[in-house]
C-alpha cells in the first residue's frame, strides 16, 4: 500500500513525513511562547480557528547546525525568516513543524524501510531511511511527541 | 443567544494571560507585603487584605519568567482560599462567547496545573491561567 509523504529539508538533510490529513504550508511566523513548555516547543499558533503546537524540529531531533567555520550555530532570526511551518495532522492531533524548506510530495509504499541509526540525530522519531533519486530520505513519525511527560 | 464569559486579560513580560473574571475579587496595588521565611520562594510574602492576611504569589516565579515581581496585585478567590497574584499590568476585560481551547497535547507536562486553556484576543493567543492550579 502506498501513502503520500511530504519531503522537506532541515539542516541540509532530507526528511519525509507521512501525510494523514489536511496539510498547510506557511512562511515562518513567530509563535506564542508558552512558559514551562518542553524545550523543543517553539510555541503555539492560531490557524483558521484551531490552536497548533509548533515543534522546533532541530531541537526534537537533536540536530546541531554547523556555523561558518565548523562551530555549532544558533537558530537566528535570519535562519527563521527563510523557514516554513508545515501544519500536519496525526490521528486527532494537529501540529506544526518548522523546516528549512519544503521539497516535494511523493508516494511511498508502506513496506518497512531500513531502520537505522542516523549519525547526529535523535533516532526516537525515525521510522526508516529510504533512498529516493540517489538521496537518503529520513522518514519520521511525530506520534511520540504527544505522549511526552 | 450564546452566553458570553468574561475574562481579565493581564500582561507578564509583554505576553497576555487571562483569568476568569468570576474568580477576581479586587485589583489593587501591592502594599505592605511582609516577607515570611517559612513560605516557599514563589511567595513574595503575606499582605493584609481587608483585615485578613493573604499569601501573595509572584506569577513570574511560578511560570519561570524573568523580570521584577509586578506592580499590580490581583486578589483572587480560588477553591482553596483567597490569594494575591502579582502581574505587570491589567490590559482589558474580554467578553468571549467561545469556549477556551484546551492546551494542545505535547506542549507542557500534562501534570502541570497552571493552564486552563487558550483564548484569542485582538493581539493573538492568550494563555488562560487556573486560579486553583496556581495555589501552591
Amino acid at each position: 500500500m502506498t501513502n503520500s509523504y511530504l519531503l522537506f529539508r532541515l539542516a541540509e538533510r532530507l526528511f519525509g513525513v507521512r501525510l494523514q490529513g489536511a496539510i498547510e504550508i506557511l512562511p515562518w511566523r513567530p509563535s506564542r511562547k508558552v512558559p514551562l513548555a518542553y524545550s523543543y516547543i517553539d510555541g503555539i499558533m492560531d490557524y483558521r480557528g484551531a490552536v497548533y503546537p509548533v515543534f522546533n524540529l532541530t531541537q526534537v531531533l537533536g540536530i546541531t547546525r554547523t556555523g561558518q567555520i565548523g562551530f555549532a550555530s544558533a537558530e537566528t532570526d535570519d535562519i527563521r525568516k527563510g523557514q516554513s511551518i508545515i501544519l500536519l495532522q496525526t490521528g486527532k492531533n494537529l501540529y506544526g513543524i518548522i523546516v528549512d524548506s519544503v521539497v516535494k510530495m511523493i508516494s511511498l509504499d508502506d513496506a518497512p524501510g531500513e531502520v537505522t541509526t542516523v549519525k547526529g540525530i535523535n533516532t526516537n522519531l525515525i521510522t526508516g531511511v529510504r533512498n529516493e533519486d540517489g538521496q537518503d530520505v529520513i522518514l519520521l513519525s511525530f506520534e511520540r511527541l504527544f505522549h511526552a511527560g | 443567544m450564546e452566553q458570553s464569559t468574561r475574562f481579565l486579560i493581564l500582561s507578564l513580560e509583554g505576553e497576555h494571560y487571562a483569568f476568569r473574571i468570576t474568580s477576581l475579587l479586587e485589583i489593587t496595588v501591592p502594599r505592605g507585603i511582609q516577607k515570611d521565611a517559612k513560605l516557599s520562594e514563589i511567595f513574595e510574602g503575606k499582605m493584609n487584605h481587608r483585615n485578613k492576611m493573604i499569601p501573595v504569589v509572584n506569577l513570574k516565579k511560578i511560570l519561570k519568567l524573568s523580570g521584577p515581581p509586578g506592580a499590580v496585585l490581583l486578589v483572587m478567590q480560588s477553591s482553596k482560599g483567597i490569594l494575591g497574584l502579582l502581574a505587570d499590568s491589567v490590559i482589558e476585560l474580554l467578553d468571549s462567547t467561545q469556549k477556551p481551547f484546551p492546551m494542545p497535547p505535547g506542549v507542557v507536562d500534562p501534570s502541570l496545573p497552571y493552564f486552563a486553556g487558550v483564548l484569542k484576543d485582538k493581539q493573538g493567543l492568550v494563555l488562560l491561567l487556573s486560579e486553583d492550579g496556581l495555589w501552591p
